[in-house]
């Protein structure tokens, strides 16, 4: 039997245990071999599942693949790209996608730190008030685009129905330009304002007590304090929220899908139901890998100014 | 993005083979196993579908017994979708696939399907048949409006006829149908404008599958307009010529005005809803989705059948400058994927399938035969009310493109259409985007890069 192998701690002061190691291992598996076999199934799967597919893409994306025509995937180099990039219908999509994007985060953000801020204030049934708040974002967005889709319904709809019984007309919220992306907004902004809401709790819930003492023995105004103490603490927290926000309205499509099908027209096709487009409508899969590269790009050039943001934001 | 890596590994496990024309099936059929069996099909969700399983079930395994059907479906949005991955998989889950006519130059072009020329002629009584509806399931390269080419290639059989009917409410505006579309249109105008909360017309206005393309097709074969030149493979300056343009004008300016409110994005089971509700005075519907509108449990229109057809009527499309209708309904294939038995059982169900005494009783438990026997038989006329619109329609038929392409060309029609119908474009400007886009599709055959924008 070997000597039993000291284990390292970070807390000094903490005894090391002198346990030997268990009876069924190996002699023959050093612990960098156990740490190897390990890690290896998730990391294969990664590999398989994410990487590989990753890499694949972005060799298609250089070619004119197609997957159902078959037959060998031919060069064409960066033209895919400059299609995408000088395409009129692509400008379009990255429109309504930043207005999508703006409009939803920005709604979210305002709502749902106003709901954080008041339910700091309670000091009864926050649990309960929190936990109400959070169950749209436990809903699948198929299930909440079904769910509105019947709820703004023109004809059958209970938001017509409610506006109809105020005297006030009816309303074409899914079949119209303007009110179809408004209400992709509204229904994002109704299931993931939570989620910013939650991050902003958590935020304000962290703001040291203390300094609202301070600042009340100095007299300083609710409004004072707001802008001097809550906002500046919990604001780097809340700009990550929204960064995680971002990301996922910009990649939208499940609420686009169910609710409008890019309609009326194109006029709520975003560029992730654009590329779905390209890739399963015509099979150009050589076209949506290059699509899919530079939407991904797109985001990682965005995060990373972002993120520099925040930093410097720390640093200040 | 996770979907289209999918398919990229999809694509990237099925890029060796390189195949591009279809294999070719026996004409004998191959010894059956006996061996239990699941033959699948796959279909989009509607009472048609569920009707197949039903049937099939019940009347297959009486000569097979060994062999369970199984029709799996997929909403009507993902059909292509759920189909082509697969293809591009070169893996099915399925043996036999349900393709809409459009589909089969893009699933014979891919080597998707097998050739089933020489079975046909072996097992199949093609006289039995509408030369038309036997092209427009099966024949490729498409068939010529009402005619078929004896020469060229089949890949599929028909397994379900369709149309559209025009359902009408025989209290409020009269048991004789319009017999002319401007007819019809001021018939509805002057019931609409009769009956409070109830819409003059109702029908496919949708910018998914082919709802709003089939609408503006249907307009436009009536008004006499073409939606291509398939002999030049010419659309701009075709479907946007002078009758293009009165049809989109007629469909946008005469008919979309006396539709409900919010109906922009209405398709079958909308529409049915409408009719169900007594909410539309003439409504155009599929024939094959119409059943509902008769169940009790569904409607307002009455406690009995017999109520509701006291209310409703099924006419034949009033005919203007033409007569036209649109081709509906789908064929059964075999997808070149399947393992050698299940391609052998799917030979041997359609040999069974197109027998004359299987498709009456087909017609008889809710599908639409394509027999000429069939479609004449009291079986099929009696079955339904709107059957014998059916019967009417069979030599009136009209089909759209069929070409590898097709999935693109009707998405460019849809969401142009739907543009136009709900106010985001100009009936001219969608009617020429239409045109300049789909030409383009059908001339990037040459292009390197950016196919599909």
């Amino acid at each position: 039997m070997s000597n039993p192998v000291p284990l390292t701690t970070d807390h000094p002061g903490q005894v090391a245990s002198a346990t030997p190691p268990a009876p069924g291992r190996s002699r023959r598996l050093s612990d960098r071999g156990l740490a190897v076999a390990f890690i290896s199934p998730a990391l294969l799967l990664l590999l398989a599942m994410s990487v590989f597919p990753l890499l694949w893409a972005l060799y298609l994306s250089f070619t004119d693949y197609s997957a159902t025509r078959g037959g060998p995937a031919h060069f064409v180099w960066f033209e895919n790209y400059t299609a995408i990039l000088t395409s009129a219908q692509v400008h379009l999509r990255a429109l309504t996608t930043l207005i999508y994007v703006v409009g939803a985060v920005a709604l979210q953000t305002v709502l749902g730190f106003a709901i954080a801020y008041l339910i700091s204030r309670r000091t009864h049934g926050r649990g309960l008030l929190t936990t109400l708040f959070l169950v749209p974002m436990m809903l699948s967005q198929v299930v909440v685009g079904l769910f509105w889709k019947f709820m703004l319904d023109a004809q059958f709809g209970v938001i017509n129905s409610m506006l109809g019984s105020l005297g006030l007309g009816q309303v074409e919220w899914l079949t119209r330009q303007r009110t179809a992306l408004i209400s992709l907004i509204v229904v994002d902004t109704w299931q993931w304002t939570p989620f910013i809401m939650l991050i902003a709790l958590a935020g304000l819930t962290a703001v040291p007590k203390y300094l609202y003492e301070a600042a009340s023995i100095d007299r300083a105004s609710e409004w004072f304090r707001f802008r001097t103490i809550t906002l500046p603490l919990v604001w780097p927290l809340l700009l990550i929220a929204v960064l995680f926000r971002a990301i996922e309205a910009f990649r939208l499509f499940d609420l686009v899908y169910i609710l409008t099908s890019g309609g009326p027209g194109v006029s709520t096709e975003t560029l992730s139901f654009h590329v779905y487009k390209v890739a399963f409508l015509g099979f150009n899969t050589g076209t949506a890998s290059a699509y899919g590269i530079l939407m991904v790009l797109v985001v990682i050039v965005l995060t990373q100014l972002y993120l520099r943001y925040l930093n410097k934001l720390k640093e200040d | 993005m996770a979907a289209m890596l999918v398919a990229t590994t999809m694509a990237a496990c099925g890029q060796d083979d390189g195949a591009t024309s279809a294999p070719k099936a026996p004409a004998t059929i191959p010894e059956l196993t006996k061996d239990p069996l699941t033959l699948s099909f796959i279909w989009f969700d509607w009472p048609p579908a569920h009707a197949l399983e039903a049937f099939a079930n019940a009347e297959y395994t009486k000569v097979r017994s060994n062999v369970t059907i199984k029709v799996n479906t997929v909403p009507n949005a993902n059909w292509h979708d759920a189909m082509f991955t697969q293809f591009a998989a070169h893996k099915t889950d399925f043996d036999i696939p349900i393709l809409d006519s459009q589909h089969i130059g893009e699933a014979v072009t891919n080597g998707n399907i097998l050739d089933i020329t020489d079975f046909v002629k072996k097992n199949i009584d093609v006289k039995a048949y509408n030369p038309y509806l036997l092209a427009a399931y099966g024949q490729y390269p498409q068939a010529e409006t009402g005619k078929r080419d004896e020469n060229a290639s089949l890949y599929g059989l028909p397994l379900l006829g369709d149309t559209w009917t025009m359902i009408y409410r025989k209290d409020l505006i009269g048991d004789k149908p319009p017999q002319t579309w401007d007819e019809m249109i001021s018939v509805a105008q002057k019931c609409q404008a009769d009956n409070p909360g109830v819409s003059g017309l109702a029908f496919h206005q949708a910018n998914g599958s082919d709802a709003a393309a089939v609408t503006y097709n249907t307009v436009n074969a009536v008004y006499g307009g073409n939606l291509w030149d398939s002999k030049t493979r010419k659309i701009d300056g075709v479907i946007n010529d002078a009758a293009g343009q009165e049809a989109m004008d007629v469909l946008v300016n005469k008919m979309k005005p006396l539709t409900a409110a919010g109906s922009g994005n209405w398709f079958i089971d909308e529409v049915n809803a409408a009719v169900a509700q007594g909410k539309a005075c003439i409504a155009f519907n599929w024939i094959a989705a119409s059943g509902g509108l008769l169940d009790p449990k569904q409607s307002t229109l009455g406690t009995t059948r017999e109520e509701i057809l006291d209310k409703l009527g099924f006419a034949t499309l009033p005919s203007q400058k033409t007569n036209l209708v649109p081709l509906g309904g789908m064929g059964m294939h075999v997808s070149a994927y399947s393992p050698a038995a299940n391609q052998a059982e799917a030979l041997n169900f359609m040999k069974w399938f197109e027998q004359a005494d299987i498709q009456k009783k087909w017609a008889a438990a809710g599908g639409v035969p394509s027999r000429t026997d069939a479609l004449e038989s009291p079986e099929f006329l009696n079955a339904g009310p709107f059957n014998q619109v059916y019967a009417d329609s069979v030599s009136r038929m009209r089909d759209m493109w069929n070409v590898p392409e097709y999935a693109r060309l009707v998405d460019i029609e849809n969401t142009n259409v739907n543009a136009a119908l709900n106010g985001a474009k100009t009936p001219k400007d969608a009617l020429n985007d239409i045109a300049k886009e789909q030409q383009g599709v059908l001339d990037s055959g040459s292009r390197k890069g950016g196919g599909g924008l």
